[in-house]
């Protein structure tokens, strides 16, 4: 019995210590997101303009740094996180329920159906300019998901071995449709401004974030990486097949629809938010696959907290690679991402 | 009655792979499933364990519609080994066996050192102690078999279903996992190919084209004539001179 009261208290007190770890890494990544621009900032002045702004402490400060900081990077850094965070866990998710080491958070036509939105609201006018190019994007995100799940569904997807490979091919074929009717409306409506535009915007754009997003994308993660935690020994138990999951109790076909309806709806946020920002829900997972093992318990948090770091790298990394101009952050990610995607790959099987 | 089917039939596209089968298995018995391939002998546990939904009649647990219960109170109650399970996951023998507490685990519930106890009282059960850290690719299909079956065993079942536990394993691991079935304490409904081995059940049923034609003692259903209208093959029955047992030995049937 004080054997086993040791151990709880044990892993007890090794959780608390992790969970502060991770807390004190994403508050150095916001902060160091906060600092580093085209004009470095000291972090004592990043403190002292969150001081201003949450406690009202009235320490003289230059009024334009306090504005870069307070209303351009700490938002940008903060959903950067944020979206890392849900890409990574929603990318672990569908991986595991689709059984799929390609699967991504896009592959069930998401981000094809967010630029199918922002096109017809930015290009083809949708909305006479009441409607934002965010909810276009969102509106789309959601539609494209919808059809792709009824296709998957009338495919019979759903239960069996088979039947997640329904879903991804549903996936690819509402992906390859909303594509076209990116393009179609692009070439058919867009003038050259337009298109380079929307094209920025597609590759993944922080530049637009305002505090308002900011309120938007952190419950979205928060709760969405917690209802994926909270299935984190269901994920487990899909391992061996949705059969097996089945027998050793888990509630196939509710469990498949919770988390991938979160994944979805999570990705359909952080999207329209911010473009369709590739390879973080692919190769997060995977690298964090090589650091922690392939249990959810740890996979999970480990994913949200490095997808988070890696994003608001990348963002820095965008705002500082070429002076005077802002790469587009999806740019970043790739550029980084498929060499060390590389790397992954052929250390790993080295380590098989 | 712990488990029992009434009437039950599946078919896919009009084709009836299993049709009505009845049958109430009783507590504590070992029962064999045999017939020849695509009789429908994984069919019929997999119904029986409600992975598929029957096409027609019904699965009762413990008198309880199998259809109306949570898959988590199926899964405290029987647990079932599949024929081919298979994982490109780096995942080692402990988190295959761990798995098979996630009936009686809940998302708030933490893993106990009562857990860590059933998981390594399974894995000296099927002799794969001393192996946890092995990774799944790395192990031969009779390992991974009794990995899984370690995994069954870990759930804590009333009922064990198993789909040919034993057609991946040397002849020492057959003999020792088909003892081991035995002797636990719970109801075994096994489908088995060697027919020896279906000899020492408690009861057997004999599938044919997908309908249970037979059902009782070994003695009484393995017969010369079950042997020649089922599986086409020609038998004699030999005794064993260790032991006094009855062994089958197969003849082409010309």
């Amino acid at each position: 019995m004080t054997a086993q009261a040791g151990f709880a208290r044990a892993s007890r007190l090794a959780w608390t210590g992790r969970v502060v770890l991770a807390a004190l890494l994403l508050i150095a990544a916001v902060a160091s997101g906060a600092a580093i621009g085209e004009t470095s900032i000291p972090l004592a002045v990043i403190a002292k303009t969150l001081a201003n702004k949450i406690l009202a402490a009235g320490y003289p400060l230059d009024a334009i740094d306090e504005g870069i900081i307070w209303n351009y990077r700490l938002t940008r850094t903060i959903v950067a996180a944020c979206c890392g965070a849900a890409l990574a866990v929603s990318g672990v998710v569908l991986q595991s329920l689709l059984r799929n080491a390609l699967a991504d958070p896009y592959i069930l036509g998401i981000s094809a159906g967010a630029s199918t939105g922002a096109v017809t609201v930015a290009i083809a006018g949708l909305g006479a300019g009441l409607v934002s190019l965010s909810l276009g994007a969102f509106a789309g995100a959601v539609l494209a998901f919808l059809l792709v799940a009824l296709l998957a569904r009338a495919a019979g997807g759903g239960v069996s071995m088979q039947a997640t490979g329904q879903i991804i091919l549903a996936g690819i074929a509402g992906s390859q449709l909303f594509n076209a009717l990116t393009s179609f409306i692009i070439t058919k409506s867009a003038n050259a401004e337009q298109a380079r535009g929307i094209m920025f915007w597609l590759l993944g754009n922080l530049s637009g974030v305002r505090w308002s997003d900011v309120w938007l994308a952190v419950p979205v993660a928060i709760l969405g990486v917690l209802v994926c935690l909270w299935h984190r020994r269901a994920l487990d138990a899909f391992t061996f097949g949705s059969d097996s999951a089945a027998s050793l109790g888990i509630p196939v076909r509710r469990v498949q629809i919770i988390l991938i309806g979160t994944s979805a709806l999570m990705t359909a946020v952080m999207v329209s938010m911010v473009g369709s920002i590739g390879f973080v829900g692919l190769v997060i997972p995977h690298a964090t696959r090589f650091l922690v093992g392939v249990r959810h318990a740890g996979l999970l948090p480990v994913s949200a907290l490095m997808g988070s770091i890696f994003l608001v790298s990348a963002d820095i990394a965008s705002r500082i690679a070429i002076p005077g101009q802002v790469l587009p952050i999806g740019v970043v990610t790739a550029l980084v991402g498929a060499p060390g995607f590389a790397i992954i790959l052929v250390r790993g099987r080295r380590i098989r | 009655m712990i488990l029992s089917i009434h009437n039950l039939g599946w078919s896919v596209r009009g084709l009836p792979i299993v049709s009505g089968a009845t049958l109430d298995i009783q507590e504590g018995e070992t029962l064999g499933l045999i017939g020849p391939n695509g009789s429908g002998k994984s069919t019929l546990l997999k119904l029986m364990a409600g992975l598929l939904e029957p096409s027609a009649g019904e699965v009762r647990l413990k008198d309880a519609p199998l259809v109306h219960l949570p898959r988590r109170a199926i899964a405290q109650a029987m647990a079932f080994v599949e024929q081919h399970a298979e994982t490109a996951e780096r995942f080692t023998v402990r988190d295959a066996v761990e798995l098979g507490r996630t009936a009686w685990l809940s998302a708030l519930q933490p893993w106990s050192v009562q857990d860590d106890a059933i998981v390594a009282r399974a894995l000296v059960d099927v002799d794969m102690d001393g192996m946890e850290n092995r990774l799944w690719h790395t192990l031969s299909g009779g390992e991974r078999q009794r990995v899984h079956l370690a995994r069954a065993l870990a759930q804590q079942p009333e009922i064990l279903l198993l789909d040919e536990p034993t057609n991946h394993l040397d002849i020492q691991h057959q003999l020792s996992i088909l003892g081991l079935v035995r002797q636990l304490p719970v109801t075994t409904v096994i489908a088995l190919h060697d027919l020896n081995q279906a000899l020492t059940c408690d009861r057997i049923g004999v599938l044919h084209k997908g309908q249970l034609v037979a059902v009782g003692s070994p003695h009484d259903v393995l017969t010369v004539g079950t042997m020649r209208d089922i599986f086409g093959v020609a038998a004699s029955f030999l005794t064993d001179p260790a032991d006094g047992n009855r062994i089958i030995r197969f003849h082409p049937a010309f």
